[in-house]
Protein backbone atom coordinates (compact mmCIF):
# COMPACT_ATOMS: atom_id res chain seq x y z
CA UNK A 1 0.00 0.00 0.00
CA UNK A 2 2.66 2.31 0.91
CA UNK A 3 4.10 1.58 -2.68
CA UNK A 4 1.19 2.68 -4.35
CA UNK A 5 1.18 5.83 -2.62
CA UNK A 6 4.49 6.89 -3.79
CA UNK A 7 3.12 6.26 -7.44
CA UNK A 8 0.49 8.34 -6.64
CA UNK A 9 2.30 10.97 -5.44
CA UNK A 10 4.53 11.12 -8.50
CA UNK A 11 2.43 12.78 -11.15
CA UNK A 12 1.07 15.41 -8.65
CA UNK A 13 4.46 16.37 -7.55
CA UNK A 14 5.51 16.83 -11.41
CA UNK A 15 2.27 18.89 -11.55
CA UNK A 16 2.67 20.77 -8.76
CA UNK A 17 6.37 22.04 -9.62
CA UNK A 18 5.17 22.73 -13.16
CA UNK A 19 2.75 24.99 -11.84
CA UNK A 20 5.25 26.73 -9.43
CA UNK A 21 7.20 27.24 -12.77
CA UNK A 22 4.16 28.88 -13.99
CA UNK A 23 3.20 30.95 -11.30
CA UNK A 24 6.94 32.31 -10.69
CA UNK A 25 6.75 33.09 -14.73
CA UNK A 26 3.92 34.60 -14.45
CA UNK A 27 5.21 36.67 -11.38
CA UNK A 28 8.48 37.71 -13.35
CA UNK A 29 6.15 38.82 -16.43
CA UNK A 30 4.04 40.87 -14.26
CA UNK A 31 7.43 42.73 -12.71
CA UNK A 32 8.35 43.57 -16.30
CA UNK A 33 5.33 44.79 -17.41
CA UNK A 34 5.63 47.50 -14.26
CA UNK A 35 9.09 48.26 -15.03
CA UNK A 36 7.59 49.53 -18.43
CA UNK A 37 4.93 50.89 -17.25
CA UNK A 38 7.18 53.22 -14.40
CA UNK A 39 9.60 53.92 -16.98
CA UNK A 40 12.10 51.59 -14.73
CA UNK A 41 12.42 54.77 -13.28
CA UNK A 42 14.72 54.20 -9.72
CA UNK A 43 14.45 50.58 -10.57
CA UNK A 44 17.72 50.26 -12.56
CA UNK A 45 19.95 49.53 -9.17
CA UNK A 46 18.32 46.73 -6.95
CA UNK A 47 19.13 47.39 -3.40
CA UNK A 48 19.56 44.04 -1.67
CA UNK A 49 18.27 44.36 1.58
CA UNK A 50 17.46 47.83 2.51
CA UNK A 51 15.78 48.27 5.72
CA UNK A 52 12.21 49.57 5.03
CA UNK A 53 12.40 52.71 7.37
CA UNK A 54 9.64 55.41 8.07
CA UNK A 55 11.59 57.69 5.68
CA UNK A 56 11.74 55.50 3.07
CA UNK A 57 8.52 54.51 3.07
CA UNK A 58 7.90 58.46 2.70
CA UNK A 59 9.60 58.77 -0.23
CA UNK A 60 7.98 55.87 -2.17
CA UNK A 61 5.69 56.77 -4.74
CA UNK A 62 2.18 56.69 -3.34
CA UNK A 63 0.87 53.19 -5.14
CA UNK A 64 3.86 51.63 -3.80
CA UNK A 65 3.70 52.85 -0.22
CA UNK A 66 0.45 51.88 0.07
CA UNK A 67 1.68 48.07 -0.43
CA UNK A 68 4.63 48.18 1.94
CA UNK A 69 2.31 49.63 3.96
CA UNK A 70 -0.24 46.81 4.01
CA UNK A 71 2.89 44.36 4.49
CA UNK A 72 4.37 46.22 7.28
CA UNK A 73 1.00 46.36 9.39
CA UNK A 74 0.18 42.24 8.14
CA UNK A 75 3.40 41.49 9.10
CA UNK A 76 3.76 38.50 6.36
CA UNK A 77 0.92 38.38 3.94
CA UNK A 78 0.20 36.92 0.82
CA UNK A 79 -0.83 38.92 -2.93
CA UNK A 80 -4.04 37.90 -2.18
CA UNK A 81 -4.22 39.40 1.61
CA UNK A 82 -2.40 42.44 0.43
CA UNK A 83 -5.42 42.99 -2.11
CA UNK A 84 -8.29 42.58 0.09
CA UNK A 85 -6.59 45.37 2.12
CA UNK A 86 -5.68 47.71 -0.35
CA UNK A 87 -9.00 46.86 -2.76
CA UNK A 88 -7.20 46.66 -5.77
CA UNK A 89 -6.43 43.51 -7.87
CA UNK A 90 -4.48 40.67 -6.55
CA UNK A 91 -2.44 40.82 -9.89
CA UNK A 92 -1.39 44.54 -9.55
CA UNK A 93 -0.81 43.95 -5.75
CA UNK A 94 1.43 40.67 -7.15
CA UNK A 95 3.18 43.37 -9.13
CA UNK A 96 3.92 45.69 -6.58
CA UNK A 97 4.92 42.94 -4.22
CA UNK A 98 7.43 41.67 -6.44
CA UNK A 99 8.69 45.35 -7.49
CA UNK A 100 9.17 45.42 -3.67
CA UNK A 101 11.27 42.59 -3.34
CA UNK A 102 13.70 43.80 -6.58
CA UNK A 103 14.01 46.74 -4.96
CA UNK A 104 15.17 45.38 -1.82
CA UNK A 105 12.55 46.20 0.46
CA UNK A 106 10.54 43.50 1.13
CA UNK A 107 11.43 39.56 1.30
CA UNK A 108 9.51 36.62 -0.59
CA UNK A 109 9.28 33.06 0.72
CA UNK A 110 7.27 30.64 -0.73
CA UNK A 111 5.67 28.07 1.34
CA UNK A 112 3.79 25.69 -1.07
CA UNK A 113 1.55 26.80 -3.50
CA UNK A 114 1.88 30.42 -1.73
CA UNK A 115 4.57 32.97 -1.84
CA UNK A 116 4.40 35.10 1.66
CA UNK A 117 6.04 38.77 1.49
CA UNK A 118 7.35 40.21 4.40
CA UNK A 119 9.67 43.05 5.78
CA UNK A 120 12.91 41.26 7.48
CA UNK A 121 13.50 42.34 10.58
CA UNK A 122 16.84 41.25 12.12
CA UNK A 123 16.32 39.35 15.56
CA UNK A 124 18.74 41.12 17.55
CA UNK A 125 18.25 44.70 18.80
CA UNK B 1 -16.13 42.96 24.81
CA UNK B 2 -13.95 45.85 25.97
CA UNK B 3 -12.91 47.82 22.70
CA UNK B 4 -9.08 48.01 22.42
CA UNK B 5 -7.19 51.23 23.57
CA UNK B 6 -6.00 53.66 21.54
CA UNK B 7 -2.73 55.44 20.32
CA UNK B 8 -2.31 58.73 20.38
CA UNK B 9 0.51 60.71 19.32
CA UNK B 10 1.25 64.46 19.62
CA UNK B 11 3.16 66.20 17.47
CA UNK B 12 4.06 69.91 15.79
CA UNK B 13 6.28 71.10 12.92
CA UNK B 14 8.09 73.86 15.42
CA UNK B 15 9.05 73.29 18.73
CA UNK B 16 7.59 75.43 21.61
CA UNK B 17 4.07 74.85 20.29
CA UNK B 18 3.32 73.41 23.70
CA UNK B 19 3.30 69.78 22.72
CA UNK B 20 4.37 68.47 26.15
CA UNK B 21 1.84 70.45 27.70
CA UNK B 22 -0.57 69.10 25.82
CA UNK B 23 0.40 66.00 26.32
CA UNK B 24 0.87 65.95 29.93
CA UNK B 25 -2.30 67.84 30.24
CA UNK B 26 -3.98 65.21 27.62
CA UNK B 27 -3.23 62.45 29.77
CA UNK B 28 -3.94 63.63 33.05
CA UNK B 29 -7.38 64.56 31.85
CA UNK B 30 -7.85 60.96 30.95
CA UNK B 31 -6.76 59.54 33.61
CA UNK B 32 -9.37 62.08 35.54
CA UNK B 33 -11.59 60.92 33.78
CA UNK B 34 -11.40 57.42 34.91
CA UNK B 35 -9.26 55.77 32.24
CA UNK B 36 -5.35 53.85 31.93
CA UNK B 37 -3.01 56.01 30.23
CA UNK B 38 0.64 56.08 29.85
CA UNK B 39 2.17 58.75 28.81
CA UNK B 40 5.59 58.79 26.70
CA UNK B 41 8.77 61.24 26.52
CA UNK B 42 9.45 60.14 22.71
CA UNK B 43 11.22 63.40 22.56
CA UNK B 44 15.01 62.26 23.11
CA UNK B 45 16.58 64.99 21.88
CA UNK B 46 15.29 66.87 24.27
CA UNK B 47 13.43 65.12 26.90
CA UNK B 48 11.17 67.19 29.22
CA UNK B 49 8.52 64.86 31.11
CA UNK B 50 11.81 63.99 33.85
CA UNK B 51 12.28 67.30 34.89
CA UNK B 52 8.01 68.37 34.71
CA UNK B 53 7.50 65.18 36.66
CA UNK B 54 10.50 65.57 39.05
CA UNK B 55 11.69 61.88 38.32
CA UNK B 56 15.57 61.78 38.17
CA UNK B 57 15.95 58.02 38.45
CA UNK B 58 14.81 55.32 36.48
CA UNK B 59 16.19 51.50 36.60
CA UNK B 60 15.46 51.16 33.26
CA UNK B 61 14.35 54.28 30.62
CA UNK B 62 12.46 54.30 27.77
CA UNK B 63 15.89 54.57 25.68
CA UNK B 64 16.25 51.13 26.62
CA UNK B 65 13.14 49.57 25.66
CA UNK B 66 13.64 50.77 22.88
CA UNK B 67 17.41 49.85 22.63
CA UNK B 68 15.65 46.09 23.46
CA UNK B 69 17.70 46.00 26.58
CA UNK B 70 14.50 45.86 29.20
CA UNK B 71 10.82 44.73 28.97
CA UNK B 72 8.47 47.70 29.09
CA UNK B 73 7.18 46.81 32.63
CA UNK B 74 10.31 48.32 33.98
CA UNK B 75 10.08 50.87 32.05
CA UNK B 76 6.76 52.79 33.49
CA UNK B 77 6.70 54.42 36.40
CA UNK B 78 3.12 54.88 38.20
CA UNK B 79 2.42 58.87 38.16
CA UNK B 80 -1.04 58.46 39.12
CA UNK B 81 -0.28 59.78 42.84
CA UNK B 82 0.55 63.00 41.11
CA UNK B 83 -3.23 62.78 39.64
CA UNK B 84 -4.98 61.48 42.84
CA UNK B 85 -7.96 60.63 41.33
CA UNK B 86 -9.68 57.10 40.64
CA UNK B 87 -7.61 56.83 37.02
CA UNK B 88 -3.77 55.61 36.53
CA UNK B 89 -1.31 57.02 34.58
CA UNK B 90 1.96 55.74 34.23
CA UNK B 91 4.76 57.43 32.49
CA UNK B 92 7.83 56.51 30.23
CA UNK B 93 10.55 58.95 30.70
CA UNK B 94 13.30 59.16 27.71
CA UNK B 95 16.83 59.67 29.53
CA UNK B 96 17.31 63.56 30.16
CA UNK B 97 21.46 62.72 30.26
CA UNK B 98 23.32 64.43 27.33
CA UNK B 99 25.13 61.34 27.10
CA UNK B 100 21.84 59.16 26.11
CA UNK B 101 20.98 62.28 24.22
CA UNK B 102 24.08 62.10 21.60
CA UNK B 103 23.44 58.07 21.35
CA UNK B 104 19.76 58.51 20.68
CA UNK B 105 20.80 60.90 18.44
CA UNK B 106 23.22 58.60 16.34
CA UNK B 107 20.84 56.11 15.68
CA UNK B 108 21.13 54.48 12.13
CA UNK B 109 18.36 53.08 9.88
CA UNK B 110 18.20 49.66 11.39
CA UNK B 111 17.53 50.54 14.64
CA UNK B 112 14.82 53.23 13.96
CA UNK B 113 13.26 49.98 11.69
CA UNK B 114 13.90 47.81 14.99
CA UNK B 115 12.59 50.69 17.28
CA UNK B 116 9.53 50.67 15.30
CA UNK B 117 8.83 47.75 15.54
CA UNK B 118 8.89 47.68 19.28
CA UNK B 119 6.47 50.78 19.28
CA UNK B 120 4.33 49.04 17.53
CA UNK B 121 4.37 46.28 19.69
CA UNK B 122 3.35 48.11 23.00
CA UNK B 123 -0.59 48.06 20.73
CA UNK B 124 -0.39 44.58 21.86
CA UNK B 125 1.53 44.04 25.09
CA UNK B 126 -0.23 47.48 26.74
CA UNK B 127 -3.38 48.29 24.89
CA UNK B 128 -4.29 44.37 24.52
CA UNK B 129 -2.83 42.86 27.54
CA UNK B 130 -2.83 45.48 30.00
CA UNK B 131 -5.66 46.69 29.27
CA UNK B 132 -4.52 50.49 28.63
CA UNK B 133 -6.87 53.15 27.42
CA UNK B 134 -5.03 55.30 26.14
CA UNK B 135 -1.19 55.67 25.23
CA UNK B 136 -0.17 59.39 24.78
CA UNK B 137 3.31 59.71 22.49
CA UNK B 138 5.04 63.25 23.70
CA UNK B 139 7.61 63.84 20.49
CA UNK B 140 10.60 65.72 19.03
CA UNK B 141 8.75 68.35 16.43
CA UNK B 142 9.81 67.92 12.73
CA UNK B 143 10.64 65.17 10.52
CA UNK B 144 12.73 63.10 12.71
CA UNK B 145 12.84 59.50 12.49
CA UNK B 146 11.41 59.25 16.06
CA UNK B 147 8.41 61.20 15.74
CA UNK B 148 7.78 59.38 12.26
CA UNK B 149 8.15 55.96 13.86
CA UNK B 150 4.98 57.45 16.60
CA UNK B 151 2.88 59.09 14.28
CA UNK B 152 3.23 55.42 11.91
CA UNK B 153 2.00 53.74 14.91
CA UNK B 154 -0.57 56.14 16.51
CA UNK B 155 -4.03 55.77 15.53
CA UNK B 156 -4.79 59.66 16.00
CA UNK B 157 -2.31 62.61 15.80
CA UNK B 158 -2.89 65.83 17.38
CA UNK B 159 -1.05 68.47 16.19
CA UNK B 160 0.01 71.58 18.19
CA UNK B 161 0.25 74.61 15.87
CA UNK B 162 0.25 78.51 16.10
CA UNK B 163 -0.49 81.19 14.34
CA UNK B 164 3.49 82.04 13.48
CA UNK B 165 3.62 81.82 10.20
CA UNK B 166 6.69 79.57 9.55
CA UNK B 167 4.58 77.22 11.60
CA UNK B 168 1.47 77.51 9.64
CA UNK B 169 3.10 76.57 6.87
CA UNK B 170 5.72 73.48 8.09
CA UNK B 171 2.27 72.88 9.57
CA UNK B 172 0.54 72.53 6.35
CA UNK B 173 3.25 70.84 4.49
CA UNK B 174 3.11 67.94 6.97
CA UNK B 175 -0.57 67.59 6.90
CA UNK B 176 -0.16 66.99 3.28
CA UNK B 177 3.07 65.44 3.00
CA UNK B 178 3.59 63.44 5.88
CA UNK B 179 0.51 62.41 7.79
CA UNK B 180 -1.93 62.26 4.95
CA UNK B 181 1.10 59.54 3.16
CA UNK B 182 0.49 57.73 5.95
CA UNK B 183 -3.33 57.69 6.29
CA UNK B 184 -3.24 59.18 9.21
CA UNK B 185 -6.41 60.88 11.49
CA UNK B 186 -5.28 63.99 12.68
CA UNK B 187 -6.91 66.73 14.49
CA UNK B 188 -5.26 70.31 14.84
CA UNK B 189 -5.09 72.11 18.13
CA UNK B 190 -3.95 76.40 17.90
CA UNK B 191 -2.29 77.06 20.42
CA UNK B 192 -1.17 80.76 21.96
CA UNK B 193 -3.73 82.20 20.65
CA UNK B 194 -4.11 86.31 21.42
CA UNK B 195 -8.10 86.72 21.33
CA UNK B 196 -9.75 89.42 23.28
CA UNK B 197 -13.28 88.14 22.80
CA UNK B 198 -13.45 84.72 23.91
CA UNK B 199 -16.92 83.79 22.38
CA UNK B 200 -18.55 83.83 19.82
CA UNK B 201 -14.87 84.57 17.41
CA UNK B 202 -14.87 80.71 17.96
CA UNK B 203 -16.75 80.04 14.48
CA UNK B 204 -14.60 82.43 12.94
CA UNK B 205 -11.60 81.06 13.67
CA UNK B 206 -13.02 77.47 13.24
CA UNK B 207 -13.58 78.09 9.43
CA UNK B 208 -9.95 79.83 9.36
CA UNK B 209 -8.37 76.91 10.77
CA UNK B 210 -10.62 74.54 8.03
CA UNK B 211 -10.12 76.78 5.51
CA UNK B 212 -6.21 76.39 6.13
CA UNK B 213 -5.48 73.16 7.09
CA UNK B 214 -8.35 71.19 5.72
CA UNK B 215 -7.96 69.59 8.75
CA UNK B 216 -10.64 69.23 12.21
CA UNK B 217 -9.71 71.60 14.96
CA UNK B 218 -9.67 69.87 18.09
CA UNK B 219 -9.77 73.17 20.30
CA UNK B 220 -8.22 76.44 20.66
CA UNK B 221 -6.07 77.67 23.60
CA UNK B 222 -5.36 81.20 24.18
CA UNK B 223 -2.47 82.59 25.35
CA UNK B 224 -2.38 82.01 29.48
CA UNK B 225 0.35 84.33 30.94
CA UNK B 226 0.01 82.25 33.86
CA UNK B 227 0.88 79.31 31.99
CA UNK B 228 4.66 80.55 31.30
CA UNK B 229 4.59 81.76 34.77
CA UNK B 230 3.76 78.59 36.25
CA UNK B 231 7.07 77.04 34.79
CA UNK B 232 5.71 74.02 33.60
CA UNK B 233 5.24 73.36 37.06
CA UNK B 234 1.18 72.81 37.03
CA UNK B 235 -0.92 69.80 35.74
CA UNK B 236 -3.75 71.90 34.97
CA UNK B 237 -6.04 69.46 34.33
CA UNK B 238 -5.27 67.98 38.39
CA UNK B 239 -4.02 71.39 40.11
CA UNK B 240 -6.41 74.05 38.52
CA UNK B 241 -9.23 71.97 37.21
CA UNK B 242 -10.92 75.46 37.52
CA UNK B 243 -8.50 77.24 34.99
CA UNK B 244 -10.10 77.85 31.41
CA UNK B 245 -7.59 75.78 30.13
CA UNK B 246 -8.91 72.70 32.50
CA UNK B 247 -12.49 73.09 30.75
CA UNK B 248 -10.31 73.02 27.17
CA UNK B 249 -9.04 69.92 27.88
CA UNK B 250 -12.39 68.18 28.67
CA UNK B 251 -13.91 69.32 25.80
CA UNK B 252 -11.00 68.09 23.11
CA UNK B 253 -11.03 64.74 25.65
CA UNK B 254 -14.53 64.35 25.39
CA UNK B 255 -13.88 64.89 21.35
CA UNK B 256 -10.96 62.20 21.13
CA UNK B 257 -13.13 59.80 23.44
CA UNK B 258 -16.19 60.26 20.85
CA UNK B 259 -14.29 59.76 17.97
CA UNK B 260 -12.91 56.31 19.43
Amino acid sequence: MASQEVLNRKPMQVLERIRENLEKLNEKMEVMIELQKHGKKGLEQPLPDTPLDVMTLLAMPDHLRKTAMTVCRLGRATADEVAQQTKRARAVESAYLNQLVIMGYLKKERNGRKAYFYVERESQG
Amino acid sequence: MKALGRIVAVHSYKGGTGKTLLSINLAATLAKRGKKVCLFDLDFRAPSLATLLKVDKANCWLNDYLNGTCEIDKVLIDTSSRIGNSGKMLVAFANPATEAIRDMSAKDRKWEMRALGRILALRESLLRDRDFDYLIFDTSPGLQYSSINAIVSADLVVVATTFDRSDVDGTKRMLHELYELFEKKTEIVLNKVMQDVPSKSGDDLQAKVKDTYQAPLLGVIPCFCDILRAQGDVIYAQDKPDHPLARILDEMVATIEKST
